[in-house]
C-alpha cells in the first residue's frame, strides 16, 4: 500500500547523501593515468584507475546487449510509461545500487555510472614540504646522536681513556641544569596557560558529562597515586584544601595518574606534568590560584622534594646494585654482549616514541619497550666493566641518557625552536667528535669526526627527506564505504583530552 | 531455456563455517543448499570437524555434510596448509561426482584450498564473499593477497551487496563482470510480527499471478492489517541485538543510550548479545541508574531472536561496518522500524520508508532515534505492513534461482553474451576479454593459462603463487597415479527433486 510518492522518495533518498566526488589526488603518478594499459599486466584485472578511466566501449557494448537481447523487456517499459508512474519508469531505465528492488538487470551487471562511485583515493594525504620534513627529522637525529654518545662513553670507559667519574659527573651536572631549566619553564608556564586551561575546563564540559565520567577518573587517580606513591602528599593536601572547587577536584588527580609510567622515570614525569602543561590539559594550579596562593607554592615545593627524594633513591639503589651488575654476565663471552647490546640499542632507536606531544598519556605503547631495551643494553654493557665504580657510573649515565634526556628534549622542542636547534647541533658535534676521538687518538681526529658527523647528518636529513617526498607518488590509499566507520563520540572527547 | 532441458548440477559447498556454530554465513550456506536441493540439484557441504561432530551427517532435505578432520586455529578457521586438504577433497569430489565447487567466506582457508584444488581437478568454482575488508592495516593486506591468489582463477564470484562487490573487485583485482551481487535473504516465516495472520489463500494466488508484471510487488494487495496505534505516553521499546564488539558500534550505543533515554521519557531499551563491550554497557547503566529502563538479556540463540524482536517497536543497529546486515531485514520482517548507521552495504538493504539512517556519530544517532520515535508516535510509519513487504523482497528461493543462473553461466549453459551482457564478437576490445575466459565464456583449465593468471598477482607473489599451483598440479598427478579414479566408490544419490513450479523467469532477468 505504499503510495507512489513513497516509492519515488525511496528512489531518490536511497542514493544517500551525495557522495564525495572522486578526487584524483595530485600524488597519483602521471604514468598511471597516461599509459595504464602498459602498467597493468593483465587487462582483465581492474586496477583502481579504472574507477576514472574505464574503457568506454565496455559500457556501450553492454548497453547494446542488454537492449538487444532483452527485447521482452521493451513492451514492459512502454506499458509502464503508459501507467504514468514516473518513479517506475525511472527505475526501469536506471540501475540502482539497491538490493531490495527487483531490477531488470543481470546480477553481474556493472553500472558504469555508479560502480565505485564512492571510492576515494588518497583523501587525507597532505603532501610533504622539504624544509619542514628536514626540521622534523632532527628529532630522530637527536636520539641517534644521544645513543652514539652513550656508546662512545662506554667505549671510553671500557678502553680506559675516560675516567668514569668525568662521564657521570658531566652527565649529572647537565641533568641538574636541565632539571632546573625545566622547573623554571614550568613556573613561567603555569602562569601563562592558567586562564586558558580553566576556561576550557569550565566551558568544554557540561555538568552531565562530568557526572558521568567523574567516578572512573577518581578511581584511576587512586590507583595511579598508589602505584607511584612518591607524592601522595601533594595530591591529598591540595584536594583537602580545595574540595569546594568542583572542577579542580575532578581534574586534579589525573596528574597523579599520568605518572605511573615506569618506576625509573616516574619522578621525572611527575615533575614534568606538574611543572609544565600544555594548553590542553587544564591545570589544578590554575583553578587553585583563584583561591589561595599558598597551597600552590606548597605543592610545587613538595614536587621538588619528591623529585629529589626519588633521585636519591635511584642513586643509592644503583650504588647497591653495582657489585651485582658487575658480575652479571661474567660467564658470557664478550661477542655475545656486543651483538646483544647492538640489537637492544637498535630496538631502542626503532621503537622510540618520536612524537612531539608532551602529554605522557598519549605516548606510544611501545615507548616503554624502547626505554627498557636501552636500559638492558646499558646493563649488559656495564657488566663488561671491571670495577664497581665504572659499572655504577655507566648505569647512572644510561638512566640519564635514556630515561631523563628524552623528556627534556621533548620539552625543549616544545618550548622553543632555538633550544631545539642548539641541542641538535651540540649533540651532532658531540657524537661526531666522540666517535672521532675513540677511533683516532686525539683532538684532531675528534675535530675531523665533528666535521664528518655534521656532513653525514646533514646529508642524511636532506637525502631521506627528499627520498620520502619522492616516494609519495606511490601512495595509493583506497577508502570507500567498506571501511569501518570511525565513530564520533562526543563524551569520549573528554577522555582523549587527557 | 525450456524447463525440460534444465540441467542440474552436483555442487559442493565448502566453508570452515557451518553448523553447529551459529552465524550468518552458516545459515546462508544451509538455506541456499536447501533451496538448491529443491530445485533438483545435488548439494553436499564440506566443513571441518567440530567438537562432537565428525564424519558425515545428513541434514533436513537430504543435504550431506562432510566434517573433515582439520586443525582449528582461530575462531573456527582451519590452519592454512595449502595442500594437505587435497587427497581428501579429491576423494570426496570423485565419490560425489561434483561439478561445481562453491566456497564461502574469505577468512575460511578450507574454502580457498578447495577452490585451488577444484581448479586443478578441472571443476567449476564459485566463491561467495560475505564480508568487507579495508586496505590499510597489515592483516587486511595479507588477507587481500591471499584472496587475490584464490580468486585469480575462479570462475565466478558472488557478493552479498554492491558495496561488497566493489570491495571484492578492488581487493582481488577482478573483472567486475564476473562478480554477481546476490543478497542474503531471510526466512520470513520465522520472523513474523506478534499479531500476524497469514494472508488468505485467494490473496496468495492473486499475488503470485500478478507477480511477473508487478515489479513493485511488495505493495501488498491484501486489505491491510489494522494500523497499530501508539499514543504519546505509550512506552516505545528499542531493541538492539548484536554481538557487543567494537566494530558493531557498541561504543556509539553506550554513548547514545543515556541521551536517548533522557530526551524521550517513555522509552526503554532491550539489549541482547554478548561480547567484550558488554561491560561498558553495564557500567553505563550503573552510572546513569538506568536499570529499570535498559534490559540486558545476554546472549540469545538465533531461534529466540524473533521473540526478542517482537517485544520492541524500533530496532537500533549502530554497526560500524556491515556487508549486508541480515539482522535489520529480520527486524523489519518482525515489523520493527529500523534505525541504522549508514555504513557498508546497509543503505542498499531496506527501502527508506522502513529505515532511518544516521551517520556513525553519537549526535546523529541520537537525532535519528528521536526522529524514529516521533514518526512512530505520529503514526506515520505503517510497521504492520513491513512483514509482507520484506517477504516479497527477500526469499531464499529467489537467491537459489539467481545462484543457479551463475552456475549456468560458468558451465557454459547460457551463452557468454547472455551471461556477461555483451556479444564478444561485436565487442571491439573483445580479444583481451575473451582470451582469459577462453571459448564459450568459461575459463580455460590448461595449466599454462592458469599460470598466466596467477603470474599477474605481483612481482614476488606471482612467482610464489605459480610455484604453489605447479606443486598442486604435481600432487594431483601423483594422486591420479596412486589412488586412481576407478578405485574410488561412487556414492549413490538420493532421488532428485523435480522442480514443480513453473519457472517465472525471475532468475534470468
Amino acid at each position: 500500500m505504499a503510495p507512489p510518492s513513497a516509492l519515488q522518495q525511496s528512489a531518490t533518498q536511497s542514493d544517500f547523501d551525495s557522495p564525495p566526488p572522486l578526487v584524483r589526488s595530485s600524488t597519483v603518478p602521471t604514468s598511471l593515468a597516461s599509459h595504464h594499459s602498459h602498467h597493468r599486466p593483465d587487462p582483465s584485472h581492474l586496477a583502481p584507475e579504472d574507477a576514472f578511466t574505464s574503457p568506454p566501449q565496455r559500457a556501450s557494448a553492454f548497453e547494446y546487449a542488454s537492449n538487444g537481447s532483452g527485447n521482452e523487456l521493451r513492451p514492459r517499459r512502454l506499458r509502464r510509461k503508459d501507467g504514468g508512474s514516473r518513479s517506475r519508469s525511472r527505475r526501469r531505465k536506471r540501475f540502482q545500487k539497491l538490493l531490495w528492488v527487483k531490477q531488470s538487470y543481470p546480477d553481474n551487471y556493472t553500472d558504469q555510472a555508479t560502480f565505485l562511485e564512492n571510492l576515494q583515493r588518497n583523501p587525507r594525504v597532505q603532501p610533504y614540504d622539504f624544509w619542514p620534513l628536514v626540521a622534523d627529522s632532527t628529532v630522530i637525529v637527536q636520539h641517534v646522536c644521544s645513543v652514539i654518545c652513550f656508546v662512545v662513553c662506554f667505549a671510553g670507559i671500557f678502553l680506559e681513556r675516560v675516567s668514569p667519574n668525568t662521564v657521570v659527573g658531566l652527565g649529572s651536572f647537565s641533568t641538574v641544569i636541565g632539571w632546573l631549566l625545566w622547573d623554571s619553564w614550568g613556573g613561567e608556564d603555569s602562569g601563562d596557560g592558567a586562564d586558558d586551561g580553566l576556561a576550557r575546563s569550565r566551558s568544554g564540559r557540561s555538568y552531565r558529562d562530568r557526572r558521568e565520567f567523574g567516578p572512573p577518573r577518581r578511581q584511576d587517580s587512586g590507583l595511579g597515586g598508589g602505584a607511584s606513591s612518591s607524592h601522595p602528599n601533594a595530591s591529598t593536601t591540595s584536594i583537602s584544601s580545595v574540595t569546594s572547587a568542583n572542577s579542580s577536584t575532578l581534574l586534579l588527580p589525573r596528574h597523579a595518574h599520568s605518572t605511573s609510567v615506569t618506576s625509573l622515570n616516574s619522578a621525572t614525569s611527575q615533575t614534568s606534568t606538574n611543572g609544565r602543561r600544555g594548553p590542553n590539559s587544564p591545570s589544578p594550579d590554575s583553578s587553585l590560584k583563584h583561591r589561595a596562593s599558598s597551597p600552590l607554592r606548597n605543592s610545587r615545593l613538595n614536587l621538588r622534594l619528591a623529585t629529589i627524594k626519588s633521585a636519591v633513591l635511584i642513586y643509592s639503589t644503583l650504588l647497591g646494585l653495582s657489585p651485582i651488575l658487575k658480575s652479571l654476565t661474567r660467564s658470557t663471552s664478550s661477542d655475545s654482549i656486543w651483538a646483544m647490546s647492538f640489537w637492544l640499542l637498535a630496538i631502542n632507536i626503532f621503537f622510540f616514541d618520536y612524537s612531539t606531544d608532551i602529554n605522557p598519556r598519549k605516548s606510544a605503547p611501545v615507548a616503554s619497550l624502547s626505554t627498557n631495551a636501552a636500559l638492558m643494553a646499558s646493563t649488559v654493557l656495564a657488566s663488561r666493566l671491571p670495577s664497581t665504580g665504572q659499572v655504577f657510573s655507566l648505569t647512572l649515565f644510561s638512566i640519564e641518557v635514556f630515561g631523563l634526556f628524552p623528556v627534556f628534549r621533548r620539552y625543549a622542542r616544545q618550548r622553543s625552536w632555538r633550544y631545539h636547534v642548539i641541542l641538535t647541533v651540540l649533540l651532532v658535534l658531540g657524537a661526531g667528535g666522540g666517535v672521532g676521538m675513540i677511533l683516532g687518538s686525539g683532538w684532531k681526529t675528534g675535530l675531523a669526526g665533528m666535521v664528518i658527523g655534521c656532513l653525514v647528518s646533514a646529508l642524511a636529513m636532506g637525502g631521506c627527506s627528499w627520498w620520502l617526498i619522492g616516494l609519495q607518488k606511490y601512495k595509493n590509499e583506497i577508502y570507500g564505504p567498506w571501511d569501518p566507520a570511525r565513530p564520533i563520540i562526543i563524551s569520549r572527547r573528554g577522555w582523549d583530552d587527557e | 531455456m525450456p524447463d525440460k532441458t534444465r540441467r542440474t548440477y552436483n555442487i559442493a559447498m565448502v566453508s570452515d563455517f557451518f553448523f553447529p556454530q551459529p552465524g550468518g554465513v552458516e545459515s546462508h550456506i544451509y538455506q541456499l543448499s536447501s533451496k538448491l536441493m529443491d530445485r533438483g540439484h545435488k548439494v553436499i557441504i564440506i566443513t571441518h570437524a567440530y567438537d562432537g561432530r565428525t564424519g558425515i551427517r545428513y541434514l533436513t532435505n537430504g543435504i550431506k555434510v562432510y566434517h573433515v578432520p582439520f586443525l582449528v586455529i582461530y575462531r573456527s578457521s582451519t590452519f592454512p596448509t595449502v595442500f594437505s586438504f587435497f587427497p581428501m577433497f579429491r576423494n570426496i569430489v570423485l565419490r560425489e561426482r561434483i561439478e561445481i565447487v562453491h566456497g564461502h567466506a574469505s577468512l575460511s582457508s578450507l574454502c580457498h584450498e578447495a577452490i585451488l584444488h577444484g581448479r586443478t581437478m578441472g571443476l567449476r568454482t564459485v566463491f561467495t564473499d560475505h564480508s568487507l575488508f579495508g586496505f590499510a592495516d597489515a592483516a587486511s593486506i595479507l588477507t587481500n593477497k591471499l584472496l587475490k591468489f584464490t580468486l585469480s582463477d575462479v570462475d565466478h564470484v558472488i557478493c552479498v551487496s554492491h558495496t561488497c562487490k566493489e570491495n571484492t573487485v578492488l581487493r582481488a583485482s577482478l573483472d567486475p563482470l564476473m562478480v554477481s551481487v546476490i543478497p542474503n535473504a531471510v526466512v520470513a516465516e520465522n520472523f513474523r510480527p506478534l499479531s500476524y495472520e497469514p494472508p488468505s489463500k485467494t490473496s496468495t494466488t492473486y499475488n503470485t499471478a500478478h507477480k511477473p508484471n508487478n515489479q513493485a510487488s511488495f505493495i501488498h494487495p491484501n486489505p491491510p492489517p489494522p494500523r497499530l496505534h501508539l499514543g504519546p505516553h505509550d512506552t516505545i521499546t528499542i531493541v538492539v541485538i548484536s554481538r557487543l564488539f567494537y566494530n558493531k558500534g557498541t561504543d556509539l550505543l553506550t554513548a547514545a543510550i543515556p541521551r536517548i533515554l533522557e530526551n524521550h521519557p517513555n522509552t526503554r531499551f532491550i539489549i541482547a548479545g554478548s561480547g567484550p563491550k558488554a561491560i561498558d554497557l553495564e557500567q553505563m547503566i550503573e552510572q546513569n541508574v538506568l536499570q529499570d529502563r535498559v534490559e540486558m538479556l545476554g546472549p540469545v540463540r538465533h531461534e529466540e531472536v524473533r521473540d526478542v524482536m517482537v517485544r520492541g517497536h524500533i530496532y537500533l543497529h549502530p554497526s560500524l561496518t556491515e556487508a549486508f546486515g541480515t539482522v535489520i531485514v529480520e527486524a523489519a520482517s518482525c515489523g520493527l522500524y529500523v534505525v541504522c548507521t549508514q555504513v557498508g552495504g546497509i543503505p542498499e538493504v531496506l527501502p527508506s520508508h522502513m529505515t532511518v539512517f544516521a551517520r556513525p556519530e553519537e549526535d546523529d544517532l541520537v537525532a535519528a532515534t528521536g526522529r524514529a520515535i516521533a514518526a512512530l508516535r505520529a503514526g506515520k510509519v505503517r510497521t504492520e505492513l513491513f512483514h509482507e513487504q520484506v517477504k516479497s523482497m527477500y526469499s531464499w528461493t529467489n537467491v537459489a534461482q539467481r545462484t543457479e543462473r551463475v552456475y549456468n553461466g560458468i558451465c557454459g549453459d547460457i551463452s557468454e553474451g547472455e551471461f556477461y551482457g555483451y556479444e564478444a564478437a561485436n565487442y571491439p576490445g573483445g580479444n583481451s576479454w575473451s582470451a582469459i575466459r577462453g571459448r564459450s565464456g568459461v575459463q580455460s583449465f590448461a595449466l599454462i593459462d592458469r599460470l598466466k593468471r596467477y603470474y599477474g598477482c605481483g612481482i614476488w607473489a606471482g612467482k610464489l603463487f605459480c610455484l604453489c599451483v605447479i606443486i598442486d598440479y604435481l600432487i594431483f598427478v601423483f594422486l591420479e597415479i596412486w589412488f586412481p579414479k576407478n578405485k574410488i566408490d561412487i556414492c549413490p544419490d538420493w532421488p532428485r527433486k523435480v522442480l514443480k513450479e513453473k519457472d517465472p523467469r525471475d532468475g534470468v532477468r
